[in-house]
């Protein structure tokens, strides 16, 4: 199936996660995402979170959130 | 035997019963109607305590409070799903909460029709879905919608639905399925527009995650509301298309939704939803805490599944063994697993106890199913030792040996299976990875791939279930350089 991240197409098996997608894309992604410094967000500007399961064509965004001073 | 089914059953009687006695309370003017909503639950009981303390609140202070759910309320967490009773501590907790319907989600199926049947009796609330068409599996027809009285006049009818892939099934292993015919969830949904001229409302409970939401919201307005689940997408500020609220409120009940709907002489004059961390929440149920904390404690985890007859020592024993469950269990040519996945340095000779497998393997990795042809294979084993230019896949099916070059990085993969003959480079095999090698490792490969939905750690339990004892020692099938 094919989903976008940060609009870059990413091909992945059909039935992953987001989680599995994010992995694709970039595995500092992946790490970041982990451990809550990364955020994913889908088309409307909603929290998605990693274990949600992908729709064809999903698009998704990943921004990080705020981290200490 | 009598004790375990017929106690179950007296308690399920006796909510019910409480239930349908607690009749809401009819005020004039408008009426609120709170329906607080979750979605893809899976298996994870910690918060209900929370959640029915907010529910029975509710109920106190307000005339119409429902509780519902979108989906998945299984699959993911061991002490609901890997225990003998599956699946039953869910329903049993989701009972008590008093939910009164939910959607059925891909997960429902992955205990396999039968046994949610069961579940399905055991529940005192529906689950529906109206693009399921039972032709020949075992499972029973579900009911499309289900309708509830929220006051005087005053009537609520939820249609489910659920998502369907790019095959045309659920996301579940397809055996899961078999005899089970689905529609196009938006076309189905489309067909029931009529029970919004028979009730006062109509929601779209459903199981198709936020993109096909949003556009069953735009084919659809007759919906008062969407409450959907799948996508895991947590909507917290007001998401509404061509007029129609759609509302999701996470996974893992990390959140609850609460959705007020106004009323007034048959027409709904005022929606709005909020967001709730369970985390903020610091009221329990003292009864339902005290079961989840039973349930966790579950001895299941102390259960033997098996029995190693020699120790399992080091990657090439413990590699063989785990995607031995892998190829036996889903019946492929050959299973991979990668080394960094591994994650006990042995198991002891003796009893091998379900805390064990999780040890061995806890990441809860999917299984993915790749048709692939030799030169495609040799693709994985190759990248893969050149991650750390040394054996990084284990096997099972066949035996591999890397030879490499000046720099250590792999230049060749010689391929046979166990009887020392070697592979058709014109056959396509069945290979099985798990999802972390799916999407982190670089590869050839024409087949994009297709989950199994089966976690490695489920095989696992299920193939030394079937087995009962194992012998490793001494197996090694991946080699470098001529080693024997």
């Amino acid at each position: 199936m094919q989903v976008f991240i940060n609009n870059r197409e990413i091909e992945i098996f059909r039935g992953a996660r987001v989680i599995d997608a994010i992995l694709q894309y970039s595995k500092h992604a992946h790490n970041l995402v982990k451990i809550g410094q990364t955020m994913v967000f889908d088309r409307f500007g909603n929290i998605t979170e990693p274990d949600g399961e992908l729709t064809e064509g999903q698009i998704l965004f990943l921004k990080k959130t705020k981290t200490h001073d | 035997m009598i004790r375990k089914v017929f106690l179950p059953l007296a308690v399920i009687v006796l909510i019910f019963y409480l239930r349908t006695a607690a009749q809401p309370l009819v005020t004039a003017g408008p009426t609120e109607i709170i329906i607080l909503h979750t979605n893809d639950m899976h298996s994870k009981i910690d918060n209900l305590s929370k959640l029915a303390y907010l529910a029975d609140s509710l109920r106190k202070t307000h005339p119409v409070v429902f509780l519902v759910a979108a989906g998945d309320n299984f699959t993911g967490n061991p002490v609901v799903d890997m225990v003998e009773d599956k699946g039953f501590p869910m329903i049993d907790l989701m009972n008590r909460c008093g939910f009164d319907v939910s959607a059925i989600g891909n997960h429902e199926f992955d205990m396999g029709q039968e046994l949610f049947n069961y579940r399905m009796d055991q529940a005192t609330f529906p689950f529906i879905s109206c693009n399921i068409q039972v032709t020949g599996g075992t499972m029973r027809q579900p009911k499309p919608f289900f309708a509830m009285n929220a006051g005087k006049d005053i009537s609520i009818a939820f249609l489910g639905a659920i998502e369907l892939n790019d095959q045309g099934i659920p996301d579940t292993h397809p055996s899961k399925v078999t005899g089970l015919k689905f529609s196009d969830p938006i076309k189905k949904m489309k067909e029931f527009a009529w029970l919004k001229d028979k009730y006062t409302l109509l929601i779209g409970l459903t199981h198709l995650g936020v993109e096909t939401d949003a556009i069953l919201a735009d084919s659809m307005p007759q919906l008062d509301l969407i409450i959907g689940g799948h996508s895991h997408t947590l909507i917290d500020k007001p998401l509404i298309r061509n007029g129609v609220q759609i509302v999701q409120a996470g996974a893992n009940l990390k959140y609850v939704g609460k959705t007020t709907l106004v009323v007034d002489k048959g027409k709904l004059i005022e929606r709005r939803d909020e967001i709730i961390p369970m985390s903020a929440l610091t009221g329990i149920n003292p009864q339902i805490q005290t079961l989840i904390e039973k349930y966790n404690q579950n001895e299941a985890f102390s259960q033997v599944v098996g029995v190693a007859e020699t120790p399992i020592e080091g990657y090439d024993e413990l590699g063989s063994f785990m995607t031995d469950a892998i190829k036996k269990r889903l019946k492929v040519d050959f299973a991979f697993q990668n080394q960094g996945g591994i994650r006990v340095q042995n198991i002891p000779q003796g009893n091998i106890t379900m805390k064990d497998v999780y040890q061995l393997d806890p990441f809860n990795n999917q299984i993915v199913i790749y048709n692939m042809n030799l030169s495609e294979i040799i693709s994985l084993i190759c990248n893969a030792f050149n991650i750390e230019k040394s054996i990084d896949l284990q096997v099972s099916g066949l035996n591999y040996t890397v030879t490499t070059d000046s720099e250590g990085k792999c230049a060749g993969v010689e391929i046979v299976g166990y009887q020392g003959k070697p592979l058709n480079p014109a056959k396509e095999y069945t290979v099985a990875v798990n999802s972390y090698m799916a999407a982190s490792y670089r590869f050839n490969h024409r087949d994009p791939g297709t989950t199994a939905s089966q976690t490695t750690v489920q095989v696992l339990i299920d193939y030394l279930s079937d087995v009962k004892k194992v012998n490793y020692s001494g197996v090694k099938r991946a080699f470098l350089n001529g080693e024997k």
